[in-house]
């Protein structure tokens, strides 16, 4: 019988766990409407905003952090969070902090002309910040507005104002009503009608400072007939305390639109003992407001101490279209607790799911779905399709779909299956001179391939190193 | 790890009127094994918090639907019940009948004579066969799970029957248990011990009936202990008039080489809650669980089950087919869980559901659990109408349309029911198809 018993002395260092020392611009540790305020007035932000932000603030106070996930996590203290951290010198992309490059080139990602034919617009986000955003000039010519959220709540009030909080509402729950309160940066997306954006818009998002919470924020609206794909890379340095990263991600389609939104998410994990490690609580979902609309969501989740996270899919237009594609690997003692939600609301709507769970070590990787068809949405579709993969006899992996009709013209089907890599497979890999290593390496590659070929060449190929670095150390 | 169940209570949490007084009187005149046991499963039951909507179990059953407070126990008189004709078409061995009239016993082909198979009211057992029946009296269970009703039933059951088979038993026509409740606002609380010794083989039905427009409540808790190599089968058809409500609550426990079959049919009653649990704890224990539930005029059916491997090399098999119309909600949530270390488990689940028009609700919850590497543990769950292109061939041959979906919907159900070792039991739901089809 092969043996996958994890070998922490080989297990990869996690390759982005530097730190950068640069001077920073940090507000005291604490939550309180003070505290709003200031990040409010650091970022600018007219009054309008400044008021949502305190509503979901008062919101957030009377609720209640919940409970029902399959993860084992201590009690967060809110208190001892910096809420803003900002490097201090203003940023311009060619005078950029020498510090901040080299790490972004360490990062390995293009900022700055040299990669001006790189075919990625790219916005950094670095703690609490914004540092630059790439490619604009190409972008203006097509109308499309791609900036950071403090610059379009500046420069585009009237958009944020009628899209922001519309698809997460700031009380849909806890964490995105921390976030509304609290959230410091992230990217503005639009795309006017009719455009196909001409190249992927990207956002790195990276947390530096210590004992910092960061709070993103996203809005991508695709107006009619536009097309756009969104990708996100994130990563954070390795320390032996928790950080919080509570995101909310917010996409509009109307009529004819198509988004792509693909992340890979490498935060730091934490260390072999479980210690550290970033707690990644996000709420993502995508709206199809229009007619024909579609959104699909790729996700490669390799990091993060404990993931929570469900990107979903409101169909409201008709004949709309979600989609979900996830491989979700954990290790050590890792945890995970994602999956999608797929609502039905128009008619002839349809939708996939795609979940590929890969547990090792300790960790424990959990799928939590929903599809739910509500009455009158007629001819609605969903495949979904959930497989875990167990590497090693200490991990675990769940699977909680949920599946709600209420429509007698709905077709849903779901399956999901639990296993670990055959001794066939290694066998027949292993005969063909393969090293045991290599051949469960490739047996899992294959696993997910579904998924990989869905996320744009770039991407594909920065996950499937990831998941070769990751795997390494986990079998053999 | 985080646990599925809530933590307990230091004050006790009691339903309706299942209290200290109502425990004292079920205790009285009781042999004193039975009566530790009712003491035993009465504290398990205080100390669970009570149920409410907002326990994931219940999110889609609210427990007040069953308005527990309302009822009072059935009293079941001690006097031997007239004896109910058994449908010419079956060939039982034995029939238990149970109703407010008392109790009947009837043993139909002398299967009982010889003393090798037992089957006797829980209190004459507990004189008869006191250390078999201290073993094996809430002995089921699942390790960890906390459950509510099955406490409650164990604290207050009215009526309860001991079924022993001793080696080498190989029953052909099974035993028959039928429960009818035709007392508005009592509660029936049936408890079934089933015990098999190694190389048994045989089959009960449990069959659950009241007449419309009584307001009846049922809480029934069944154990079945399957020895090596036994082969057991358990039908449990609730046939409920319109206003019957029932929780019920079945476990097995199976030992090496053993083969239990668990079925579950509800079509009748208003309200029902079923949960159907088995521990597969020995090397080449194998469980297969088939459910049916069919759910139309308001009625609302929740199903749960639990596929338990505790043991490396253990198998199971689900297969639940549920149907909904005219306002029907059904709900189906299920767990296969495989411990640590329990490699070579081979485990599936399938929950496949029809919805019939629009007033009706499905949901399904199927789940897997697994903390073992080396095994296989799949489940599957669909949804949706009659196949069109099924319907147009039928149609295409000169079927009425009624005709073709009454057919089509029986073909979907006949998986499960075929496979029930009752031709009376199978003709009997067959019918309660046409009838719910307005035949």
């Amino acid at each position: 019988m092969p043996d996958f018993e994890t070998d922490s002395n080989l297990v990869q260092e996690y390759k982005y766990g530097f730190f950068t020392d640069i001077e920073t611009d940090t507000i005291p540790k604490g939550l309180n409407e003070e505290v709003i305020a200031i990040i409010s007035a650091k970022k600018n932000e007219p009054v309008w905003m400044l008021e949502w932000r305190l509503k979901a603030f008062r919101r957030w106070q009377k609720m209640k952090n919940p409970d029902w996930a399959f993860l084992d996590m201590p009690e967060i203290d809110f208190q001892d969070i910096h809420y803003y951290s900002a490097p201090k010198e203003p940023v311009d992309m060619k005078e950029m902090d020498p510090e901040l490059l080299k790490t972004f080139e360490r990062l390995g990602i293009p900022m700055g002309e040299r990669d001006a034919l790189s075919g990625v617009a790219m916005d950094v986000v670095f703690d609490s910040v914004s540092v630059g955003t790439t490619h604009k000039e190409l972008l203006e010519e097509q109308g499309i507005i791609f900036c950071s959220i403090s610059e379009a709540i500046q420069k585009h009030p009237d958009l944020v104002k009628q899209y922001l909080g519309t698809v997460v509402p700031p009380g849909d729950n806890f964490y995105a009503a921390l976030n509304s309160a609290v959230f410091t940066d992230g990217s503005f997306c639009y795309i006017p009608k009719g455009v196909t954006c001409p190249v992927e818009l990207s956002t790195y998002f990276r947390i530096n400072a210590a004992d910092t919470g960061q709070f993103e924020r996203t809005l991508i609206v695709c107006d009619d007939n536009a097309t756009c794909s969104y990708l996100e890379g994130c990563t954070a340095p390795a320390r032996d305390t928790n950080q919080l990263h509570a995101a909310v991600v917010e996409i509009v389609a109307l009529e004819n639109a198509d988004v792509k939104y693909s992340t890979v998410q490498n935060w730091y994990a934490g260390d072999e003992e479980g210690k550290g490690g970033i707690y990644n609580f996000v709420t993502k979902r995508g709206h199809c407001r229009g007619r024909k609309s579609k959104i699909s969501w790729t996700q490669v989740e390799v990091g993060a101490a404990i993931t929570w996270k469900y990107p979903s899919c409101v169909l409201e237009g008709d004949g709309s279209v979600g989609e979900f594609y996830s491989v979700a690997f954990t290790n050590n003692h890792m945890q995970a607790d994602t999956g999608t939600k797929m609502i039905h609301v128009g008619k002839n709507t349809s939708s996939t799911i795609i979940s590929k769970g890969i547990s090792a070590g300790y960790s424990s990787n959990n799928y939590r779905g929903l599809v739910k068809v509500v009455e009158g949405a007629s001819n609605a579709r969903n495949h979904s399709i959930c497989d875990s993969l167990l590497i090693g006899r200490d991990c675990s992996a769940n699977t909680f779909p949920y599946i709600e009709s209420e429509d007698d013209s709905a077709h849903l089907a779901h399956e999901a299956t639990t296993s670990t890599i055959s001794e066939d497979q290694l066998f027949y890999l292993k005969s063909r001179g393969l090293s045991e290593e290599d051949a469960a390496s490739m047996v899992v590659k294959g696993f997910c391939k579904d998924v990989f070929k869905k996320l744009p060449l770039e991407f594909s190929v920065e996950a499937i190193k990831l998941l070769e670095i990751k795997l390494e150390g986990s079998i053999g | 790890m985080p646990t599925l169940n809530l933590p307990l209570t230091d004050t006790p949490s009691l339903l309706g009127g299942f209290d200290e007084t109502l425990l004292e009187s079920a205790r009285k005149g009781e042999h004193a094994l039975l009566q530790a046991k009712r003491t035993a499963a009465y504290d398990s039951y205080a100390q669970i918090p009570n149920p409410d909507r907002f326990h994931e179990e219940y999110r889609r059953m609210d427990p007040d639907l069953f308005k527990i407070a309302t009822f009072s126990p059935l009293e079941i008189p001690e006097t031997a019940a007239a004896y109910q004709a058994v449908p010419e078409d079956s060939n039982y061995d034995v029939v238990i009948s149970v109703s407010s009239e008392g109790i009947a016993i009837e043993d139909c082909n002398g299967v009982l004579t010889d003393g090798s198979l037992v089957v006797m009211p829980l209190d004459q057992a507990a004189r008869e066969h006191t250390t078999l029946l201290e073993q094996s009296l809430g002995a089921a269970m699942v390790p960890g799970e906390q459950r509510k009703f099955l406490d409650l039933n164990g604290a207050f059951w009215n009526v309860g029957f001991f079924i022993y088979a001793k080696k080498g038993v190989d029953l052909k026509g099974g035993i028959l248990i039928r429960y009818h409740n035709d007392q508005a606002g009592t509660v029936l609380l049936p408890r079934l011990v089933v015990v098999a010794e190694s190389l048994t083989r045989f089959a009960i039905a449990e069959q659950f009936t009241s007449p419309d427009d009584v307001k009846t409540l049922c809480i029934s808790g069944r154990e079945l202990l399957l020895d090596a190599a036994a082969d057991v089968k358990l039908v449990s058809l609730q046939d409920w008039g319109n206003e019957g409500l029932h929780i019920g609550e079945d476990w097995a426990r199976v030992k090496r080489d053993a083969k239990v079959n668990l079925f579950s049919m509800t079509v009748g009653g208003k309200v029902s809650k079923m949960t159907v649990g088995c521990d597969v704890c020995e090397p080449n224990a194998n469980a297969y669980l088939g459910g049916m539930f069919f759910a139309d005029r308001d009625q609302h059916f929740d199903q749960k089950t639990l596929q338990y491997h505790s043991s490396a090399d253990t198998y199971s098999n689900m297969l639940y087919k549920g149907a909904v119309k005219d306002n029907g909600y059904s709900v189906y949530q299920g767990i296969i869980r495989a411990l640590k270390n329990c490699v070579g488990v081979d485990s599936y689940q399938t929950n496949n559901n029809l919805v019939l028009d629009s007033t009706a609700r499905a949901d399904s919850l199927p789940g897997l659990i697994i903390d073992a590497d080396e095994l296989a543990c799949s489940h599957g769950a669909t949804f949706g109408n009659i196949d069109q292109e099924q319907l147009y061939y039928l149609r295409s041959r000169g079927i009425p349309e009624g005709e073709a979906r009454r057919m089509l919907v029986m073909g979907f159900f006949d998986e499960v029911i075929e496979r029930i070792p009752f031709e009376n039991m199978q003709d009997h739901l067959h019918a309660v198809i046409e009838r719910k089809f307005g035949v």
